[in-house]
């Protein structure tokens, strides 16, 4: 299974990446805005999930959500962000995320929310 | 600066560092920041705009933030590279925003972090004052400035906080 990161801190890229290749998946994509994740959604149809920020430079993560769902793209995306209002998940679902996951988090969490999406690609 | 607007910042700091570092911190009693000239000092801020305006920083020294960033990702880090700088800049992210869901009755925004490194006197000026909340932990000391101004009175701050429970 491929998966893309989109987050604008190396960081937090390398941080949810080490928690994916302890979950086997070494298959991994990286985007560092919004914009980027819109190209590499649309290039690689093989991608099976997206971990999308929310404040990122250029392009946030919900216009890029916006713009996913536009091209017609069904992949699962999961929001990981700091914005933890009610109406700002709210936001993000209506616009087309699946799930939502809110920072800070520890590997657990992301393994935890990973879990499903991976099992269901993997079935 | 009331404590209802300080108190989620310090929360927001104890979580952070538990959460993602199974880290444990302790904080002093807050005072008024001073100017510390020159110094080697990794600073991340973000601005906060909306009800509330103001600042969010977090100083660490340098050794500090080698070792907390290096906490993050299980790595060592023997000098402030950009990697470290990220860190910083995630970490201030990160603290602000899960701060900005306990405000209550204010919607707030922030704004994409900004890392340099030196001493506060870069941040201070005549109009904007922040408060410094000291803390430590098993990676080293480090402290949060926060400069926060309701822009709303407290009828209009009332009347946002329905809207935003509703």
């Amino acid at each position: 299974m491929k998966v893309l990161i989109v987050d604008d801190s190396q960081i937090m890229r390398k941080i949810i990446t080490g928690v994916l290749k302890k979950l086997k998946v070494n298959d991994i994509l990286e985007a560092v805005n919004g914009q980027e994740a819109v190209t590499k959604v649309s290039e690689n149809d093989d991608i099976g999930l997206v971990l999308m920020d929310w404040n990122m430079p250029m392009m946030n993560g919900l216009d890029a959500v916006k713009q996913i769902r536009a091209g017609g793209s069904k992949v699962p995306i999961v929001m990981c962000t700091t914005e933890a209002e009610k109406e700002r998940v709210l936001e993000a679902v209506k616009a087309g995320s699946n799930d939502y996951l809110v920072k800070p988090f520890n590997p657990k969490d992301i393994q935890n929310k990973l879990g499903k999406f991976l099992a269901a690609c993997t079935s | 600066m009331k404590v209802e607007y300080i108190n989620p910042f310090i929360q927001s700091v104890q979580e952070t560092f538990y959460s993602m570092m199974d880290c444990k911190v302790s904080h002093g009693k807050p005072f008024p920041t001073k100017d510390d000239g020159l110094s080697d000092n990794l600073i991340g801020i973000i601005g906060l705009s909306g009800t509330a305006q103001g600042n969010i920083a977090i100083k660490f020294p340098a050794e500090t933030a080698k070792a907390i960033v290096g906490g993050l990702v299980g790595a060592t880090f023997t000098e402030i590279d950009s990697s470290v700088v990220d860190g910083v800049g995630e970490l201030v992210n990160i603290i602000a925003g899960n701060a900005k869901s306990k405000i209550q009755g204010h919607k707030i925004s922030i704004s994409l972090p900004t890392v340099f490194r030196g001493g506060m006197h870069k941040l201070t000026s005549p109009t904007v004052s922040y408060l410094t909340i000291p803390f430590k932990s098993d990676k080293g000391a480090f402290e949060i400035l926060i400069s926060f101004r309701p822009t709303v009175n407290e009828k209009e701050e009332a009347l946002h906080e329905s809207a935003y429970s509703g």
